[in-house]
């Protein structure tokens, strides 16, 4: 199949009337069968139908600065965002009752 | 805390993933989806790499499906972590998780964390949750979460800055509001009540 197509492009002169400017021109469009289609957007699609990026905006937007920064000073942070700590580092889990503050510790 | 984790000083890539468990969407988040949401994340640049393709495709030329099942989705995420200098993966509220895609998804961390010891897991959650995490990483690092009375000042202090009627506002008003909900807070959690406080110092 010949991947070159050719189409006429007609452009009229407008600003004067008894003038009739026509200009034929070949304008070349190469089709690219061969190219692999964008399947990203798919499998993204397929990897997963949830998307919290949404609710992290939310988060970064109701957060105030400053506030929840003390866990940054904890030691337990401090360990586990050291990596000599090893597996035994690896899971830090941040407890407490509904309205604390866990989501927007900083 | 994900914003702090990139903001820090970084001498080498570092990949943060996070995801925010919520109760009304308990059906669809199951251990696959978050996984996934997770993988996502890790994508450098958005490029999917060729391993993933290939399971991509081989369950798209399955006859009557592309459902991505979970040994799939572990297999993926563990080579995408492995292939990382450095992966944090941080999961909010996992007691909104319904119980049987919590445990699905603590076991795919574990594994994770098995094959790649550099990962770093950050989670949270109510204390009742402690005993299934406990369950799949021992020894663990643990934080109690207790609003701080200057935390709460401060929020107090910029919702007072923030009144859309400050006519309406009194110094003596004012100092009652930033003398008594503090006071009353941590009372509330010194009593491990479970009245949300974001209710009472919200507008």
């Amino acid at each position: 199949m010949d991947n070159t197509t050719y189409r006429h492009s007609v452009s009229i002169g407008t600003g004067n009337v008894d003038c009739n400017n026509v200009t034929n021109s070949h304008n070349k469009i190469i089709n690219v069968n061969n190219a692999i289609p964008d399947e990203n957007p798919e499998i993204m699609q397929w990897l997963s139908p949830l998307d919290p990026r949404g609710r992290h905006q939310d988060v970064r937007t109701g957060r105030l600065d400053g506030v929840g920064n003390w866990f940054l000073e904890t030691d337990q942070f401090r360990e586990w965002r050291s990596k000599e700590g090893g597996a035994d580092k690896a899971v830090l889990f941040c407890y407490g009752n509904p309205g604390v503050g866990k989501t927007y510790l900083r | 805390m994900i914003d702090g984790l990139c903001d820090g000083p970084c001498e080498e890539e570092i990949a943060v993933a996070m995801f925010y468990c919520d109760f009304r969407d308990q059906q669809e988040q199951t251990a696959t989806n978050i996984l996934g949401a997770i993988l996502m994340q890790l994508l450098v640049r958005g490029e999917v790499p060729e391993h993933v393709r290939q399971v991509f495709q081989k369950a798209k030329g399955e006859v009557g499906g592309r459902g991505l099942r979970l040994p799939d989705m572990v297999q993926m995420l563990k080579r995408t972590v492995s292939i990382l200098s450095q992966v944090f993966i941080c999961i909010d509220a996992l007691d909104e998780c319904l119980p049987k895609h919590l445990l699905e998804l603590l076991g795919t961390m574990k594994e994770v964390l098995e094959e790649s010891p550099r990962t770093r897991i950050f989670l949270t959650g109510r204390p009742q949750v402690e005993a299934e995490i406990t369950r799949y990483f021992t020894p663990r690092l643990a934080v109690p979460v207790i609003p701080k009375m200057h935390d709460i000042r401060r929020y107090l202090e910029n919702k007072l800055e923030m009144d859309p009627e400050p006519v309406a506002m009194s110094d003596s008003l004012r100092g009652d509001i930033l003398r008594i909900i503090p006071e009353r807070v941590s009372e509330m959690c010194v009593g491990a009540s479970i009245v949300p406080i974001s209710c009472m110092i919200l507008y």
